[in-house]
């Protein structure tokens, strides 16, 4: 039963994590738009970025 | 253009978009209407945040809706405008309300508060089994202390944090003097966690945390799919919740023009509108003469043509040339305007009238008055179990089943309406649509759309149809306007190559490159300046005219079937258009309705969906132009089809995407998930109906009533999966010429 002491505070140690995790995820607004992703790769044409606005393009440092 | 952006670092018009946040930064909502394009929406995104001094973007795709954080030091409202236009997603700035979406927070909150509901659950039932099974009592009995201790442990957040606004909501409900459904859920949850608590301390007796947080995780799942549809109906309502103009240029007193917000503006000031904008407020015309697109505001399909003296409206589109006009009404005093407020008190009204909910304060008086009378009775006769066999009728009385059916069955019928791209954004809406006994339809946009001939193709010079088309349609294909989306359909199968650097001009056309040369198509006055305009599309390069496509009003695919099928249903129909007498005739006959009205006012069209529930139907209203909003606001149900104005969408309950056949396999649905959610109603209340006596009797113990209702919540979700896709049962018409004689 030993395992108990050291397993125990480890899976609570986890949960706090995940939830942290999730909670991080719910303020970045992930779960926001949930249907269009999904079709974002099987758009026939690759994205346009880089080609059409690449003279106006400024990249941040 | 460049000025115009320009006019947004006026410090009285940065007043009333940007939020300005405590660490310096600052806030700002746009309304972009091409956000309908992943594609586009991707590219804008990516551009926006490789933007020095941007921090965040944020898209809301339903509600066309952008939110920047940005260092304002770094750059500035008119840098990021025009960054959107350069990405082809033209971006107007909203007011600083709208950064606040009351629903948006509340989803959010909700989501957290079911996932740690839902963790702990499972960590609370982990601890449990290890009790129930009973390992740990060949071991010690402090072990078995360690996890009972343990499971209150897990317990804690899901009451302390995920239950909580039931217990708000209780204690409101109290405090009003209502017996809510709230009620009996946190007194149930209380009871059960403080008897628990008490035997966790006391060392024995049965603990109840693992049924406390199920029923806590069961309730919060109900709530929260309930609550992601009404925000996906915010969403949809804020995409239209700014269609007006926020800036406007006044001439200062015979002074030069200014641009000042529209707001500003009063009676007698004059003001130009520069060709392909939108006009700011009502007015009369000052310019000799002035061609305006208003078939948002009035349902004409053609353009319109005014002269000096003549009263034009906010909210139309300036074409061809700039105008000029004296503003009579501005403000919330024009008639687009008031066209919006009449339809939200429709709906306001029709919100009232929504409200279901009556009988649960019965329900609930009657849940407590038992659980009262068990407990007196179990004090008097055996004082022992009279806290477990109350504690078990809270339980079985808690109508968990009874709640999710109604929530379960319409999440699954809006799942598979998405994958036909049909939106539902009020969730009670299928209801009214399965009930609905009587359909209004408008013409423009909905039983029409504009046509290509591409035998009728006039060509200039050297061009071949087949290139015109090609040329044509590579331009089109990013743009979702309705012509467009007609020039896209005739060059299917021509277009081999993409253009560049397309910009659309509003009201006008669009101009890009295609293989070095720049091609723009439009109407008469864009493309090919100099020549009258007409209504046909003309398409130019810089040497002049290629091409004059002659463009038609020709009946949606599936519309012919879909009005059969409906009267089939015994559906009567009207057609109620803002149209001329014989165009709305011509439609009329050829998809066989009998009732039709010409040039319908959106009061006229209004007061026809009144008349006929005064009759005592159920009325649906499909429409698409802002002329419908107030109809579709106050119908029973109503919905809206792809290319339909912001106002038309903010007021359908349904949208339908490209194809009006969808409405049939919207409506068979509808009817499915109701004969379930009947189904699942019944379960719930027999369910309710037979355990309650045998609780009240003691022949249930608190962790058998727990285990029968997740049992009984689970037939509730899974009955509500077997609502299949009535496409695949039954194939919905796809084209009107080769389905004839076959009704869905």
């Amino acid at each position: 039963m030993n395992a108990l002491i050291i397993l125990i505070p480890v899976t609570l140690v986890l949960i706090g994590f995940a939830t942290g995790l999730f909670f991080w995820a719910v303020r970045h607004d992930q779960f926001q738009d949930l249907d269009t992703p999904e079709i974002l790769p099987l758009m026939d044409e690759a994205p346009m970025t880089g080609t059409r606005y690449s003279e106006t393009k400024e990249i941040a440092p | 253009m460049s000025a115009d952006y320009a006019a947004w670092n006026r410090p009285a018009l940065l007043d009333q978009v940007l939020h300005a946040r405590r660490d310096g930064r600052a806030e700002v909502a746009l309304h972009v209407p091409a956000l309908d394009d992943p594609r586009r929406t991707v590219d804008l995104q990516q551009y926006l945040e490789s933007l020095r001094g941007v921090v965040r973007v944020r898209v809301d795709v339903h509600a066309r809706r952008l939110r920047i954080t940005f260092d304002p030091r770094a750059v500035d409202l008119p840098r990021l405008l025009q960054a959107c236009a350069a990405c082809a997603c033209p971006a107007r700035p909203l007011r600083r309300e709208c950064l606040d979406v009351p629903e948006l927070r509340a989803a959010n909150d909700s989501l957290k508060r079911l996932a740690v509901a839902g963790l702990f659950m499972m960590q609370a039932m982990m601890f449990a089994l290890v009790l129930y099974l009973g390992v740990i009592d060949a071991v010690n009995a402090s072990t078995l202390a360690l996890f009972r201790w343990l499971e209150m442990l897990a317990a804690v957040p899901v009451i302390g944090y995920a239950a909580v606004p039931f217990f708000r909501r209780a204690w409101a409900d109290l405090r009003a003097g209502r017996a809510g459904i709230d009620v009996p859920i946190a007194l149930a949850v209380i009871l059960i966690c403080a008897a628990s608590a008490w035997n966790t301390l006391r060392g024995h007796g049965h603990i109840w945390f693992d049924s406390a947080s199920m029923l806590v995780f069961a309730l919060l799942l109900g709530r929260h799919l309930e609550l992601r549809a009404r925000c996906r109906h915010q969403s949809v309502n804020a995409a239209a919740s700014d269609a007006m103009p926020l800036l406007a240029t006044r001439r200062a007193d015979n002074g030069p023009f200014e641009t000042v917000a529209a707001m500003e503006l009063v009676a007698g000031d004059i003001v130009r509108v520069s060709e392909g904008s939108v006009i700011p407020a009502d007015g009369i015309l000052k310019s000799d003469h002035a061609r305006l697109d208003a078939s948002h505001q009035d349902g004409e399909s053609r353009v319109r043509t005014a002269a000096r003296g003549d009263a034009i409206h906010a909210g139309g589109v300036a074409l061809d040339s700039p105008i000029e006009l004296t503003v009579t009404r501005a403000g919330s005093q024009t008639r687009m305007m008031r066209a919006h407020q009449l339809a939200d008190g429709a709906a306001h009204q029709r919100a009232r009238s929504d409200s279901s909910g009556v009988g649960v304060g019965r329900f609930v008086a009657g849940v407590l008055g038992l659980a009262a009378a068990t407990g007196v009775f179990w004090l008097w006769h055996d004082p022992t179990r009279a806290f477990d066999t109350v504690v078990a009728v809270l339980v079985v009385a808690c109508p968990c089943a009874f709640a999710l059916a109604m929530p379960a069955t319409l999440t699954r019928a809006m799942t598979v309406l998405s994958r036909h791209g049909v939106i539902v954004t009020r969730p009670h809406a299928l209801a009214a649509l399965a009930r609905a006994d009587h359909a209004v339809f408008d013409k423009t946009g909905t039983l029409t759309r504009a046509h290509l001939d591409a035998n009728n193709i006039d060509t200039f010079g050297r061009m071949t149809r087949e290139q015109a088309l090609q040329l044509a349609g590579a331009l089109a294909s990013g743009s979702s306007h309705p012509l467009s989306q007609a020039i896209v359909r005739a060059s299917r199968g021509h277009v081999t190559a993409n253009a560049d650097h397309v910009e659309a001009m509003a009201g006008n056309g669009l101009r890009g490159q295609f293989r070095g040369r720049t091609v723009t198509l439009g109407r008469a006055g864009f493309a090919n300046p100099g020549h009258d305009d007409d209504d046909a599309l003309w398409l130019a390069d810089d040497h002049g005219p290629l091409a004059r496509f002659h463009l038609t009003e020709a009946l949606r695919d599936n519309a012919h079937d879909t009005i059969r099928a409906l009267r089939i249903q015994s559906i009567g129909i009207d057609l109620a258009s803002g149209d001329h007498a014989d165009r709305v005739a011509a439609v009329a006959h050829r998809v066989g309705i009998e009732h039709w009205q010409a040039r319908q006012l959106p009061r006229d069209k209004y007061e026809l969906v009144r008349r006929r529930q005064h009759d005592g139907h159920r009325v649906l209203v499909v429409g698409d132009g802002s002329n419908d909003a107030a109809a579709l606001a106050t119908a029973d149900v109503s919905a809206s089809i792809d290319g339909a104005t912001d106002l038309a969408r903010r007021h359908a309950d349904i949208l339908l995407g490209h194809d009006i056949g969808h409405l049939l396999l919207t409506r068979a649905l509808a009817r499915d998930a109701m004969r379930i959610v009947r189904q699942n109603r019944r379960w719930g209340l027999a369910w309710n109906i037979a355990a309650i006596p045998l609780a009240a009797c003691g022949l249930v113990s608190p962790w058998l009533a727990a285990l029968g209702m997740s049992f009984s919540s689970l037939v509730v979700v899974l009955n509500a999966l077997r609502l299949g896709d009535p496409a695949l049962a039954v194939e919905p018409p796809r084209h009107t010429s080769n389905m004839e004689g076959h009704t869905a």
